[in-house]
């Protein structure tokens, strides 16, 4: 094991090459461009291969490119880069190619604040394309050692799931210097959880299985299976074909294959103070996480019965936190509600749901224990002078 | 089915779903058989294709693996995999002209930037036809369309003074030619060129399109005036007569003059694996 003080572009660059990347095509956008120059750096190192974009669409189009030759693929990207994602995420979700995406997330819409933590894109990147008819998995770390974690984590499910897996960072996760320890050997991979899976090779032509079933090897060109793959309503050989029941099968496939084995990724989360029925529930996820926890144990410290959820796994979204009627909190880094509008349609019927909402900057603890205290007093969470509507 | 077809085509793709009287199965033939005189076999090749008349009609149409990009991503897409392919392996790329010169000229232009080795036959029916006939970016001008129902008066990248290939020459493309879609052993012989080049080639290759342009340019869907309207308005490089529209022939080659794209980059990462401290 080796520790750095380093920034979680750095951990997340040497949590791809654990995972096996060995490609990464990017575009530089702040705060995710440290993550494309570390990768111009190492991967070379180990004979992978780095290469520019020219705008965030190619930069995907290029990783899909690499993918579909046997890579495992990679680029990174904040909220503006994202939504030019929209065109090949869907291609790959389409063909079913395994790909990691990094959102750094900053304060939007546009350009918006761009070197700031925000949380713009939790329903981002459940829809990152047009279309639906599929689902998407998302998860999101709250600090550099755990983004190192997660990005392995995220290798592995793309390559089981063979879908594109979406980690959901921000500014503070990418940019921030943190303590990280960096697995040397596969001993140490594997007492830090880390978990890797192999890129298979799709013998085609068989392009998909009308069933839910995972562990299939994705479509791989350039090896002579006559393997198929185009951005239409695929046949099971991959033909196209315009015709209801075939694109009937394939959508069940794209939606099923991940509803089905949730149980692979929805252990990731995490709970405090949940033991014992707490009067409020906060929920969170990424850097306001840090904050909410500390948030939670000094208010317990303060008598007041608190507990928080931590979300790792943000989509297919975690319904199973939320069987308790209660009252919940949602702290999010958006002032528009976006987490928690699930947890609305998620939690029971008449309990209490309120949000609390900041961006660009992280809440303070004492703003968090001030509005643990009024919803725990039946009290609404105040608005800002000049805010006409509190949320 | 013809011997080329045996060989190369998968018999599912067969007879073609483009309408009666399109010219596409010309340029098809013509890019099948470029590859069987030069003694390409199957697994030789990986075929892509695009959004759109050429894209659709040729899409699996290739015995060996292939793929359809998104509209006019194709060519970031090849790039990707041409980094993931063995280099002996050749990319051939049909698409259409809205795919090459509207929606994917970016990538088409960062692709001949990085003289990456790939085969693009922009096949060209003068406008967007499978959407029913809008204008392109290689209408002529003054075309009836769809979307020019009093004439095209937008400037396009064919407009007098103007030429695509001009900008793909000037990003770097290694080996550009025009042809028509009837000019036959003339059209096959570019594409052989341009296959050998080790970088990025490619023909622009004008065909008809009776069904939607014939039928509000020229008022009729009579193939055979179609084919006669675009075969006299087409002559060899040289000879151009004064309603020229497309002169045809080889534009520039400068086949393998520059490094390519995938072995410069393979080249320089074995260089930094061996010698960088890692």
């Amino acid at each position: 094991m080796k520790r750095y003080l380093e920034t979680g572009n750095f951990a997340i660059t040497e949590g791809a090459l654990l995972a096996g990347c060995r490609f990464f095509a990017g575009y530089p956008i702040t705060p995710a461009t440290e993550l494309a120059e570390s990768m111009s750096y190492r991967l070379p190192q180990v004979g992978g291969i780095y290469i520019q974009g020219e705008d965030e669409c190619a930069a995907l189009h290029l990783c899909i490119g690499g993918a579909l030759g046997g890579y495992k693929a990679m680029t990174a990207t904040s909220g503006p880069g994202y939504i030019l994602y929209a065109d090949p995420y869907g291609w790959a979700i389409g063909c079913e190619i395994p790909l990691v995406i990094l959102n750094s997330g900053r304060v939007g819409p546009v350009s918006g604040i761009t070197g700031a933590p925000g949380q713009g894109e939790f329903y981002l990147t459940r829809y990152p394309t047009q279309g639906g008819n599929f689902e998407t998995i998302v998860l999101a770390p709250n600090s550099a050692q755990e983004a190192m974690a997660i990005v392995v984590e995220a290798f592995y499910l793309a390559e089981r799931f063979r879908t594109p897996v979406t980690v959901l960072a921000d500014q503070l996760i990418t940019d921030g210097f943190e303590d990280i320890s960096v697995p040397e050997n596969d001993k140490e991979m594997q007492e830090m959880g880390f978990r890797t899976w192999p890129r298979g090779i799709n013998r085609g032509p068989v392009f998909y299985p009308p069933t839910d079933e995972i562990d299939i090897p994705p479509v791989v060109l350039g090896r002579n299976t006559g393997a198929l793959c185009s951005d239409w309503t695929p046949t099971e050989e991959g033909y196209d074909i315009e015709e209801v029941t075939a694109h009937h099968k394939h959508a069940y496939r794209l939606i099923y294959k991940i509803r089905n084995h949730r149980h692979l990724f929805n252990n990731l989360y995490e709970k405090i103070f949940m033991d014992d029925d707490p009067d409020l529930v906060v929920v969170s996820y990424g850097t306001p996480s840090r904050v909410v926890n500390t948030a939670v144990k000094k208010a317990r410290g303060e008598g007041l019965k608190v507990g928080a959820i931590r979300l790792i796994n943000l989509w297919p979204f975690p319904d199973e936190h939320f069987t308790k009627k209660t009252n919940y909190l949602s702290v999010e880094l958006n002032w528009d509600g976006q987490l928690v509008r699930e947890v609305q349609r998620a939690a029971p019927k008449d309990s209490r749901i309120s949000f609390l909402g900041s961006c660009g900057d992280l809440p303070t603890v004492p703003d968090l224990i001030e509005a643990f205290t009024k919803i725990l007093r039946g009290q609404s969470l105040e608005r800002r002078d000049w805010e006409l509507e509190g949320w | 089915m013809d011997h080329l077809s045996k060989k190369y085509l998968r018999p599912r793709k067969i007879p073609s779903t483009a309408c009666s009287g399109c010219g596409l199965g010309l340029n098809h033939k013509a890019v099948i058989q470029a590859v069987y005189e030069l003694g390409l076999e199957v697994e030789d090749v990986v075929w892509g294709t695009s959004i759109g008349c050429a894209g659709r009609q040729t899409f699996a149409t290739w015995k060996g693996d292939g793929f359809a990009g998104t509209h006019g991503r194709v060519y970031a897409i090849a790039r990707g995999l041409r980094l993931a392919l063995p280099p002996g392996k050749k990319i051939i790329l049909t698409v259409g002209d809205g795919d090459a010169f509207g929606i994917g000229l970016l990538h088409l232009i960062h692709a001949a930037r990085c003289n990456a080795d790939m085969t693009i036959i922009v096949n060209d029916n003068l406008g967007y036809m499978s959407t029913g006939g809008q204008y392109g970016w290689t209408t002529p001008q003054g075309s009836r369309t769809d979307s020019s129902p009093y004439g095209m008066y937008e400037q396009n990248l064919m407009s007098e003074g103007m030429d695509v290939l001009g900008i793909l020459k000037h990003a770097g493309a290694t080996f550009l030619a025009r042809h028509v879609a009837m000019d036959g052993q003339r059209a096959v012989e570019s594409i052989k060129k341009g296959i050998q080049n080790r970088g990025l080639s490619l023909i622009h290759m004008v065909y008809p399109c009776p069904t939607n342009f014939g039928s509000r340019e020229l008022g009729t869907r009579d193939s055979v005036k179609i084919y006669e309207w675009i075969r006299s308005q087409s002559a060899p490089l040289g000879e151009e007569k004064e309603n020229t529209l497309w002169a045809t022939g080889v534009y520039h080659d400068a086949s393998n003059s520059r490094p390519e794209f995938s072995e410069s980059i393979r080249k320089n990462v074995e260089k930094i694996r061996r010698t960088a401290a890692v």
